[in-house]
């Protein structure tokens, strides 16, 4: 696994590649803004660490050139600033998680392998189910080319759906994948979020085959 | 400098408003005067063409005899300045003040009634003139009769009522302007006690206004002590979180010195050391972390009450950045916020406040978060919950307690929620805990919007 370790400080910036290399990762550390603008956009990683306060090109402007670049690759923010303010600035700039310092070597770790997980978790970027175009990576969903706004989870509840296209996915399944386990009272929510979801793409898109669970239809 | 002078410049309002109010008042007296005069010149001349009209005959031949003419010894008195004339078909008979003058006849002359008419005369003089044509009824034709006096006699006079009256107005505009400066002095006195006052405070911070003052001075009095009392909280607040800060820091740098000591004497085990030097670091950082938090809440207070932010803006911005980690993508969440709805706290404070407690929810809940919020009389709620396991009511309690250290709070639902709670009582509000009516905790919040609105 390739990782882009992005960070000035002399101090934190090899402790993490060091950590990283411990931990697998074949890590390049870059020191500011300008060099790891271009690193991102002619390398390709597996996942990004992106420190804030850079010399040169801050780190949000760097995520921001990325992303307008089409270079998707999981990042994961680092930042002196602990405050909801910058997290939302930070996400909606494009990045996939956020950590403040001081953070525990062993949560970044972990967090950077749950990111590549999610981000290798999806066979192609793009998925088409007829009218239904899903950007797996940008977790967006279009029908006939009109983007509709979708929860995480209802994003995720599509996204489940539409790889098993044409075929019946049960509730308990469903809550095994959007929960990570079932419990009582599950059922319901994933009726009310299948409700939700109908509503917001149409309701012809999804089916309910009694017994069997919910199907996305492959030519709707 | 008059413009930095409220004395001064009350002073030279009313004073310039009287100055303007006699100026007017002299012109138009003196017009007043001055007509008068014209009416009793008037009136004398009449009663003089009177005793002319009465006493001159009209002889067969068409000439007049004067039998009595008028008794005032001026019409005796070459060029004295009153005359008079009467001109018939066969001659012109006038005064001896006229001397061998005439007076000029009107453009046209009324029998029916006396007319008057001011025209340049004889002898340089601007005569004011009475005049009538007569018709005496044992004569065919008709004589004009006219009667003048020199102008200069009621210009004079009015001239001399203006002066006298100048000389009464001034000293009429001291004595006004005089009471003015007492009606000032008098009005501003209650600011003379209220700097008195002020001085105090300055010099003692617990001091209040406490004077008797005018109705249209007491709104400034309450607002300098409302400030005054704001001013003391927030020194007290300091000083709280400046010995919470302290206290905070202490236990850590207690335990990092107690692992200096232990690497020192080499006894000890090196994964031991280094779990306890992350728990003390992770305190320590806490306690900043809070102050922080703080801090920035109370850069952004000055700005409240101008404020007006959406709340559900703000949740569904946090909500997309809780929706990217681990624990928030699993989870429901239900947004139950009127898009009308207004938070007297800027963006930001409501983005520090509500962080907190949606990470929490996040955190403990199973499948849903809830953040719902109304506006009702005076007040704004908003209420954050989950269908976690909630939290012991003895938990609640302790985090609920003023001035708890965070450091003695430890993680979980305490940190946040005492950072939260900081912010949320910096920016006017209050929070509660409640059991949820998802099952599991719930926060609520309230904000007062009468005091600011």
């Amino acid at each position: 696994m390739r990782a882009l370790v992005v960070e000035d400080d002399p101090d934190v910036g090899p402790d993490v590649s060091r950590a990283l290399e411990a931990s697998g990762f074949v890590v390049q550390l870059s020191t500011n803004g300008e060099e790891a603008w271009y690193l991102g956009d002619v390398e390709d990683y597996d996942v990004a660490v992106l420190d804030l306060g850079l010399p040169r090109l801050d780190g949000l402007s760097v995520l921001k050139k990325w992303r307008e670049n089409n270079r998707n690759f999981p990042v994961l923010i680092l930042s002196a600033r602990g405050d909801w303010a910058e997290k939302v600035e930070g996400i909606e700039a494009g990045a996939d998680d956020y950590l403040a310092k001081p953070f525990e070597m062993g949560e970044l770790i972990s967090r950077l392998r749950a990111l590549i997980r999610r981000a290798s978790g999806f066979r192609t970027a793009l998925l088409n189910i007829g009218k239904i175009q899903i950007d797996t990576r940008r977790m967006t969903v279009s029908i006939d080319g009109t983007p509709h706004s979708l929860t995480q989870l209802e994003f995720r509840l599509l996204n489940y759906l539409a790889h098993h296209a044409g075929q019946p996915v049960s509730a308990s399944e469903l809550a095994e994948h959007l929960y990570g386990g079932e419990e009582p009272g599950d059922q319901n929510a994933i009726e009310q979020l299948v409700v939700r979801v109908r509503r917001k793409i149409g309701s012809h898109l999804i089916e309910t085959r009694r017994g069997f669970g919910y199907l996305l239809r492959q030519d709707p | 400098m008059i413009g930095n002078s409220l004395r001064l410049r009350l002073l030279a309002g009313a004073a310039g408003a009287i100055f303007v109010a006699l100026v007017i008042a002299w012109i138009v007296m003196i017009f007043l005067f001055q007509r008068h005069i014209e009416t009793r010149v008037e009136q004398e001349l009449q009663r003089y063409a009177l005793q002319l009209v009465a006493g001159f005959e009209v002889n067969a031949d068409g000439s007049i005899a004067i039998q009595q003419s008028p008794a005032d010894p001026r019409f005796d008195t070459p060029a004295s300045g009153l005359y008079w004339q009467i001109t018939g078909e066969e001659g012109t008979w006038r005064s001896r003040s006229l001397w061998d003058q005439i007076l000029a006849p009107p453009p046209s002359a009324n029998t029916a009634q006396w007319q008057t008419r001011f025209f340049e005369g004889p002898l340089d003089e601007r005569l004011f003139v009475l005049e009538r044509l007569i018709q005496p009824s044992d004569a065919p034709t008709s004589f004009l009769v006219q009667l003048a006096l020199n102008e200069a006699e009621i210009i004079t006079a009015r001239d001399e009522f203006g002066r006298s009256l100048a000389i009464f107005l001034s000293v009429l505009w001291i004595v006004l302007a005089g009471a003015a400066w007492i009606q000032v002095q008098l009005g501003l006195h209650p600011l003379g006690s209220l700097r008195k006052e002020l001085a105090a405070l300055r010099v003692n911070a617990a001091e209040r206004l406490g004077g008797s003052y005018p109705s249209e001075v007491e709104p400034l009095t309450r607002a300098i002590n409302d400030l005054a009392n704001a001013r003391e909280a927030d020194l007290r607040r300091a000083r709280q979180r400046a010995a919470d800060l302290a206290h905070g820091m202490k236990t850590p740098l207690a335990a990092l010195s107690a692992q200096s000591r232990l690497i020192r004497q080499n006894g000890s085990d090196a994964g031991a050391m280094a779990d306890s030097l992350d728990k003390a670091i992770a305190a320590a950082g806490a306690a900043v972390e809070a102050e922080l938090a703080r801090s920035r809440a109370a850069a952004n207070r000055h700005s409240r009450g101008k404020i007006r932010v959406s709340p559900a803006i703000v949740a569904k911005r946090l909500i997309s950045v809780l929706e990217h980690t681990e624990m928030g993508m699993r989870l429901d969440y239900e947004l139950a916020l009127p898009e009308h709805l207004r938070i007297p706290v800027a963006e930001d404070d409501l983005t520090e406040i509500l962080g907190p407690l949606l990470e929490n929810a996040a955190r403990y809940a199973r499948r849903n978060v809830r953040v719902a919020g109304e506006a009702t009389n005076g007040a704004v709620h908003l209420s954050v919950e989950d269908d976690g396991p909630g939290i012991d009511p003895r938990d609640v309690a302790e985090v609920m307690v003023r001035g708890k250290r965070l450091d003695q709070i430890g993680g979980g639902h305490g940190l946040g929620l005492a950072i939260a709670r900081e912010l949320i009582e910096a920016t006017g509000g209050t929070i509660a805990l409640s059991k949820s009516s998802l099952g599991g905790l719930s926060a609520d919040i309230l904000w007062k919007t009468t005091a600011t609105t």
